[in-house]
């Protein structure tokens, strides 16, 4: 997973964005990481599963550019070619936007499989921007993943949301239950980091975070205005202006590629054990 | 209701008989007196004499025995027994089967070998793993909202943060190790303490837990 060549087959990786709690920045990040991969030359395809709460195209700036959606794939009602929307900056990346009209109970899991087949065949990464929860949605989102992103507040109920959700990663996914090979490859995602606030101890530590969680740290994302402005602008971070948060990201997308990047977060602390441990291996 | 079935073995109620009778009635008054009574026949296939059975009736009857019904009889002893107003008792069937009892099962599972556990990855939130014959190690984390319960004793190489219910058949010499107490609740054999009641003293301390004189300890190791 080094260097990719345009003659090479597509590498078919199937990430999936979660998180168990709600509105910790899953869509955000989502948005975020596939126009990342997709910057660097990756051909990308990002998937709404949130049925019924449609805020990825949103996000993405294209929602005003959906006809067809996964839902409809899935039903037949549509061809995928159809429901995939390319995006207007960057021409390695598409969205598959959801429905707003259906609930979870539109996705089945034989739907799921072969759309996500037929991605695999023309894809490099499939990003799937899990529902918030446990339920249906979030494990069809995560159920034929290689890699999951599991993203964080740094405090205590989001912490023990996603510790749930990485216990799902390793009991009800394909991998999973498969047993023979690699298990999913969960990573966190710490987002909305806040020095100021840690350092008043209204926070956790990243620290005190992955030692609960003990998995590697994918990146870490500071508090951010651009955040919220880039939402509302219909820009994914990455591809608005310059913050800190668009730099933090980057450094996110390239760890996720595999490379060993520094984990830099704006601060005068001391990294500490686990992030050393696991700053490495990320 | 219960009744007492008396089996008959020969056609001849003699002295001999009644003697045996009476020497049971003296071993036994409170089962045998004013207790209801079943003939059983199925011994004596062969025997339908009519006069001699009302004799043998007349005879327990006298002795404070309620004979009221026969058993295992064959067309011509049911006609026998006609007229000495005894109803044919059909045996066992009346009355669902009695159940298998539980106490047998745990009996057996005691004799399977003890079936200890071992898990090498972060126990989490929402898991529950049950070691129901033996010990259970953990080497990792045990997250907040994860359960550990075993039949014997519980190991944590690593910070307990959520439940462990050691003992959980009732073995009141299960313990409890861990590396770092977070732990919500801990309990053996049944008794059980919250991180409430748990001294801060010992808070993230590498202990022991076990249970002396019904009281349940929590004890700092080395």
């Amino acid at each position: 997973m080094t260097t990719q060549l345009k003659d090479e087959a597509p590498l078919g990786r199937i990430v999936v964005i979660t998180s168990g709690k709600g509105g910790v920045g899953k869509t955000t990040s989502a948005a975020a990481i596939s126009a990342g991969l997709a910057q660097q030359g990756y051909k990308t395809v990002v998937i709404d599963f949130d049925v019924g709460l449609r805020n990825l195209d949103m996000i993405m700036g294209c929602e005003r550019r959906v006809v067809f959606d996964f839902i409809n794939v899935i039903q037949g009602d549509a061809r995928l070619k159809q429901a995939l929307i390319k995006d207007k900056r960057l021409d390695t990346l598409f969205i598959l936007p959801t429905s707003q009209t259906r609930d979870k109970d539109a996705l089945t899991q034989e739907g799921v499989e072969t759309v996500l087949n037929e991605l695999k065949e023309e894809f490099d990464y499939i990003i799937c921007d899990s529902p918030a929860g446990i339920e249906r949605g979030a494990q069809l989102a995560m159920y034929f993943a290689d890699e999951a992103v599991v993203v964080t507040n740094p405090e205590v109920s989001s912490v023990r949301d996603s510790d749930r959700v990485l216990g799902l990663l390793s009991s009800k996914t394909q991998r999973a239950e498969k047993g023979d090979g690699e298990p999913v490859k969960a990573r966190i995602l710490l987002t909305r980091h806040d020095q100021s606030r840690i350092d008043k101890g209204e926070m956790m530590t990243v620290d005190d975070v992955l030692e609960i969680l003990a998995v590697p740290l994918l990146g870490i994302i500071p508090e951010s205005q651009a955040v919220l402005r880039a939402s509302n602008v219909g820009t994914p971070v990455i591809l608005d202006e310059p913050s800190s948060a668009q730099t933090a990201y980057k450094d996110a997308v390239s760890r996720l590629l595999g490379e060993e990047i520094e984990m830099r977060i704006e601060s005068e602390r001391k990294p500490g054990l686990f992030q050393r441990l696991f700053g490495r291996s990320a | 209701m219960t009744a007492i079935a008396l089996r008959i073995e020969s056609d001849q109620f003699d002295d001999a008989f009644f003697e045996a009778i009476d020497e049971q009635i003296t071993k036994a008054p409170q089962l045998l007196l004013d207790a209801p009574l079943v003939l059983d026949f199925s011994k004596v296939p062969e025997f339908a004499d009519s006069a001699a059975l009302a004799d043998l009736v007349a005879k327990l009857r006298t002795r404070n025995m309620l004979v009221f019904g026969v058993q295992n009889t064959t067309d011509p002893q049911l006609e026998a027994a006609d007229g000495l107003g005894l109803i044919p008792v059909r045996i066992g069937r009346d009355g669902p089967a009695p159940e298998a009892k539980p106490a047998r099962k745990s009996k057996v599972d005691r004799l399977l070998p003890p079936d200890n556990k071992v898990i090498t990855k972060p126990v989490r939130s929402g898991q529950l793993v049950v070691a129901e014959r033996g010990d259970l190690t953990v080497i990792g984390p045990v997250s907040s909202g994860a359960e550990l319960v075993a039949a014997g004793n519980i190991h944590v190489y690593g910070p307990l943060r959520g439940r462990a219910m050691a003992g959980c058949h009732g073995d009141e010499g299960g313990r409890i190790f861990c590396r770092a107490l977070h732990a919500e609740l801990l309990a053996v054999a049944g008794l059980y303490r919250t991180s409430e009641s748990i001294e801060d003293e010992l808070r993230g301390k590498a202990v022991q837990i076990f249970l002396k004189d019904e009281r349940l300890c929590v004890e700092a190791l080395g």
